[in-house]
């Protein structure tokens, strides 16, 4: 049995990998983001799977035994918030504390005046990005953070301990759940290492996005600066984490930068000047990057051409994958595609038809990978995800 | 940017909180071997900046 475990994963190792080097494997691999949707196939509620992150590996277990899929991601369920708590992170509303056990967490933009980081703190940041972030930025999104000069104090001391020792514990279990993933289901670990674009982590997590805009008008200059200063940071902690053996890619998760948060001019000045840098440096030591482009970047595309052939998967959301594949389809292996509405409130004949249509369409000459548009969540339908899952597997050989 | 600010700019680069020759400085002399007590030094360093930047970046 787990000789052919292991012969099911190296299959599924070189259909994938083949794949997202634009070429042609056997079969069209299936590797869908399921997040919260692995909660509701195993029985467990969003609270369970985003509180217990033991639950949640099980869950992404019993899915990918269950389903013929070729590669998932160990957790999608990314933010423990075990962790989180334990820290006294604030930014995020918790199933099963501030929201019901079952709604998926959510983050809680602050508002322009509660930015995690104000217009005057640019030059902080600038000057020390790491600094800045442990003295500045951690005590405002830390209910228990002490802020610098002010007394420590029992809970401030404790939530260093506890994150710290959190995250170790945590992280430590995603070795355990690969390696679970290929000795249980034959199941490829989809990603591995992280990387966000210096203007997303801007207005994500810092100035927040409205503050952000604002200052791509007032203050463009240190906006430029700030995005800089974060580039070799970024740069450092995503290969910190990439796979050794250069298989699977690193994950962008791209938000900002689409249409219509920016002009095309502010992309090209801001978004692309300083995540270009990052990518080229990635790719340059031998890894390729899943560029997981949420919402709409069309405008955009030419762009990311600019990029040497095979060094990206592009993963399409809401975009129409068929004017993407015109794009980019000659250069990089596209994901995605089947839309999240149509998983969730389509019937399975419709699921199957879409299916169909992408495959004739964009994955003729391999190059493609299925997978829902943006993230599984458990407003998605089983029967629409194994119809899905079915008609690829079968329609989907070269 | 200003003298006075560059001068007062932290040398923190990626991977680093604090670099191995700011602690050096606060070391006696040392008597063993300096490679292995630097070695460490900048692995656990390591561990402190992984941790703020994947509060940062992962939750």
């Amino acid at each position: 049995m787990a000789h052919d475990m292991e012969q099911l994963y190296q299959e599924r190792l070189k259909r994938y990998t083949i794949a997202m080097r634009n070429g042609k494997p056997d079969k069209v691999p299936i590797r869908p983001f399921v997040a919260e949707f692995t909660a509701k196939y195993a029985g467990y509620t969003c609270q369970e799977v985003t509180h217990d992150y033991q639950k949640a590996f099980d869950a992404a277990c019993k899915c990918a035994a269950d389903f013929d899929w070729d590669a998932v991601v160990g957790n999608m369920v990314y933010v423990w918030t075990g962790l989180t708590e334990a820290q006294g992170t604030n930014y995020y509303a918790v199933p099963g504390i501030e929201l019901d056990p079952d709604v998926g967490f959510q983050y809680k933009e602050p508002s322009e005046a509660r930015a995690y980081m104000q217009p005057e703190d640019y030059d902080a940041l600038i000057d020390d990005p790491t600094g800045f972030l442990y003295n500045v930025w951690l005590p405002r999104v830390s209910n228990d953070v002490a802020p610098i000069g002010s007394p420590a104090t029992f809970r401030n001391n404790l939530a260093f301990v506890k994150g710290g020792m959190a995250m170790m514990q945590y992280f430590s279990g995603f070795g355990e759940q690969a390696a679970r993933l290929r000795a249980e289901s034959g199941t490829v670990s989809a990603i591995a290492g992280i990387l966000k674009a210096p203007f997303d982590i801007l207005a994500d997590k810092l100035r927040g996005f409205i503050g952000l805009t604002m200052d791509l008008l007032e203050r463009p200059e240190k906006v430029l600066a700030a995005c800089e200063a974060l580039m070799p940071h970024l740069t450092w902690v995503a290969l910190s984490g990439a796979d050794p053996d250069k298989n699977v890619p690193i994950s962008i998760w791209m938000h900002r930068g689409g249409v219509p948060f920016v002009s095309p001019a502010q992309f090209d000045r801001f978004y692309w000047a300083t995540l270009k840098p990052i990518i080229e440096e990635i790719i340059s030591r031998g890894h390729q990057v899943l560029f997981y482009a949420e919402g709409n970047w069309r405008p955009h595309l030419k762009a990311f051409a600019e990029l040497p052939a095979g060094s990206i998967i592009y993963h399409v959301d809401q975009d129409d994958i068929f004017a993407v594949h015109e794009v980019l389809g000659d250069r990089f292996c596209l994901s995605g595609g089947i839309p999240n509405f149509l998983l969730s409130y389509g019937t399975p004949d419709q699921v199957r038809e879409h299916c169909k249509k992408v495959i004739d369409g964009v994955a003729r000459d391999g190059g493609y990978i299925c997978d829902a548009g943006a993230i599984v969540q458990d407003d998605t339908s089983i029967e629409n995800m194994q119809a899905m899952t079915n008609f690829v597997r079968e329609y989907g050989v070269y | 940017m200003s003298d006075e600010r560059q001068a007062e700019k932290p040398n923190r680069p990626p991977g680093v909180c604090i670099p191995w020759q700011e602690k050096l400085k606060e070391l006696p002399e040392i008597k063993g071997d300096r490679e292995l007590v630097q070695r460490v030094w900048e692995d656990v360093d390591a561990l402190g900046y992984v941790y703020i930047w994947h509060c940062l970046l992962s939750f």
